[in-house]
């Protein structure tokens, strides 16, 4: 890692851990385990074996079974297999779908795509916390909706969804229910043995593991059913074909294992880390404000919206900091978070958040540096602006 | 990091950590002619204020600045750059030809007009009731 910089971007991707790096490394080169899966040779069984271990340990780490994890090239495809799979597979029973404003782009533009082909969307708007209540998906419903698909953590302000209570709500009524769990596998106990969770999407990356590497869970009881996107081999029960990539599939299946074994001591630690930071922030700068609920939320995100102050120019003066903006403006037209704007954040406000994401290799004295150096920043930005 | 992070050059990013001039001049100073443009809501306001001699040249310069990267940067150098001149040719600098040099991106070019309309906004008033040079303005306050 570049010890210059100061990662709080964890939520964004995180770096592969190294007991991870070895175990893929074990699955490239000519002495370790670099045979096709689908081989049915000594090599070749070996390879599969591997897999099928690491399929165990995603599994695992959720409370699903193994056969009912597939794996993706990312969250992303997951979304897209879900959502797509889902919507096409049981389109003779509907073609109405319900989802929320904040999302992650990759469920955002999936959707939008489902409308383009012709299939009705509901768009929920979250609550001013970012929250997505469960009476709100309950009032949705329609006799023709097939999938609610709502994600359990948002990915920018770490907000956290009851998606036992959806669950509850979509099983009586007979609707398909798909989360995005990119953003809380392994920091959150998820167990899909009690969840009534139809579709699950993970990522390696999110969670020390690879990227181009992730998971999507389809419960087998009650049964559900997709059509695939990527047709060529029936790899993955037919539902994703290609290839199997063991080395990624090692690297996510390592890095769901230590997370299941680390889970219980790393989830309090990087809450305390968050509320650190927090805390210095608001103490230094009374004016910020806490973007999303103050205590629903996952450990390890903090949003923090800097009034007064222009938000590239805050990002751009805390280069010692590698954190995301509320906003990408690299352009004349500025394009603050959708997700601060469905908050209800203005568009200075939504262009002056920085999200902060502590991870397993964070330490309190980075946080404390990344706290005075955004309040000594802001202070700097404050002091040059015009008054009024 | 925004995209438009790896498009500034150094002197960009000089001018943004350490601008020059930056800050308005104390209340009553001599000379001083202010002008803003821009607005919070569309994400750059700029006041600019030009201090004015009895020749008709620029004396000094300061502004407050909210904006990107580089809005500031421009201001810091746009400040520097006025210096000496006439008010007719300060008036006429060109804060976007400024940007160009810089190789500031074209997206950022809304960002030199809005520099560039607070100078004018400011040298607009050059003939406003009241208003005296620094020089004329001095000799005014001695007598």
């Amino acid at each position: 890692m570049n010890h210059k910089v100061i990662y709080l971007d964890y939520a964004a991707t995180t770096p592969v851990d190294p007991r991870v790096a070895e175990k893929m490394a074990g699955c490239l080169t000519c002495e370790g385990m670099f045979a096709n899966p689908a081989s049915a040779h000594a090599p070749g069984r070996a390879a599969r074996g591997a897999v099928e271990q690491a399929r165990n340990q995603v599994a695992a780490l959720v409370g699903a079974e193994p056969g009912e994890i597939i794996f993706t090239s990312g969250a992303t495809e997951s979304d897209n297999l879900a959502i797509k799979g889902a919507m096409h597979f049981y389109q003779g029973k509907g073609r109405h779908l319900v989802t929320s404003r904040i999302e992650h782009k990759a469920v955002l533009d999936t959707c939008k795509q489902l409308e383009r082909d012709g299939f009705e969307v509901t768009w929920l708007k979250p609550d001013p916390d970012g929250l997505i209540q469960p009476s709100m998906i309950e009032q949705a419903l329609r006799p023709d909706t097939v999938l609610v698909s709502i994600m359990h953590v948002n990915n920018e302000i770490g907000t956290l969804n009851d998606i036992a209570a959806i669950g509850r709500i979509t099983r009586e009524r007979g609707v398909l229910f798909h989360v995005d769990a990119a953003q809380s596998a392994g920091k959150l106990p998820i167990d899909l043995k009690t969840l009534r969770v139809d579709l699950m999407s993970f990522s390696g990356h999110k969670v020390y593991g690879p990227k181009g590497i992730g998971a999507l869970y389809v419960r087998r009881e009650p049964r559900v059913q997709l059509d695939p996107l990527i047709h060529g081999g029936g790899h993955e029960h037919g539902l994703r074909s290609g290839t199997l990539a063991t080395h990624q599939i090692v690297g996510m299946g390592a890095a769901f294992d230590l997370a299941r074994q680390e889970l219980a001591q790393e989830a309090p630690r990087l809450r305390a880390l968050r509320e650190r930071l927090w805390q210095a922030l608001h103490a230094a700068i009374p004016q910020a404000l806490l973007n999303g609920h103050p205590s629903q939320r996952v450990c390890g995100i903090l949003n923090v919206a800097f009034p007064g102050i222009e938000g590239e120019s805050l990002l751009f003066a805390c280069e010692a900091l590698a954190v995301s903006s509320g906003s990408a403006c690299t352009s004349a037209d500025r394009q603050p978070s959708f997700v601060l704007r469905a908050l209800g954040r203005d568009d200075q406000l939504a262009g002056s958040s920085i999200r902060f994401s502590v991870g397993r290799f964070s330490i309190a004295a980075e946080v404390d540096t990344a706290a005075s150096i955004v309040s000594e920043e802001y202070r700097r930005l404050l002091d040059l602006a015009p008054t009024g | 990091m925004p995209a438009s992070a790896t498009e500034y050059s150094a002197t960009v990013w000089t001018h943004f950590r350490s601008p020059c001039n930056a800050g308005e001049f104390p209340a009553g100073t001599a000379g001083v002619l202010g002008g803003e443009a821009g607005a919070r809501q569309r994400g750059r306001a700029v006041a600019f204020q030009l201090q004015v001699n009895a020749d008709g040249r620029v004396a000094d310069c300061r502004y407050r600045v909210y904006g990107c990267p580089a809005t500031i940067a421009l201001c810091s150098l746009t400040s520097e750059a006025l210096k000496g001149r006439p008010l007719a040719a300060a008036s006429a600098f060109s804060v976007v030809a400024l940007a160009e040099q810089l190789g500031l991106p074209a997206a950022k070019r809304s960002a030199a007009l809005t520099v560039e309309d607070a100078i004018r906004s400011a040298a607009g008033r050059y003939n406003s009731p009241g208003w005296l040079p620094l020089a004329a303005a001095e000799l005014t306050h001695r007598a």
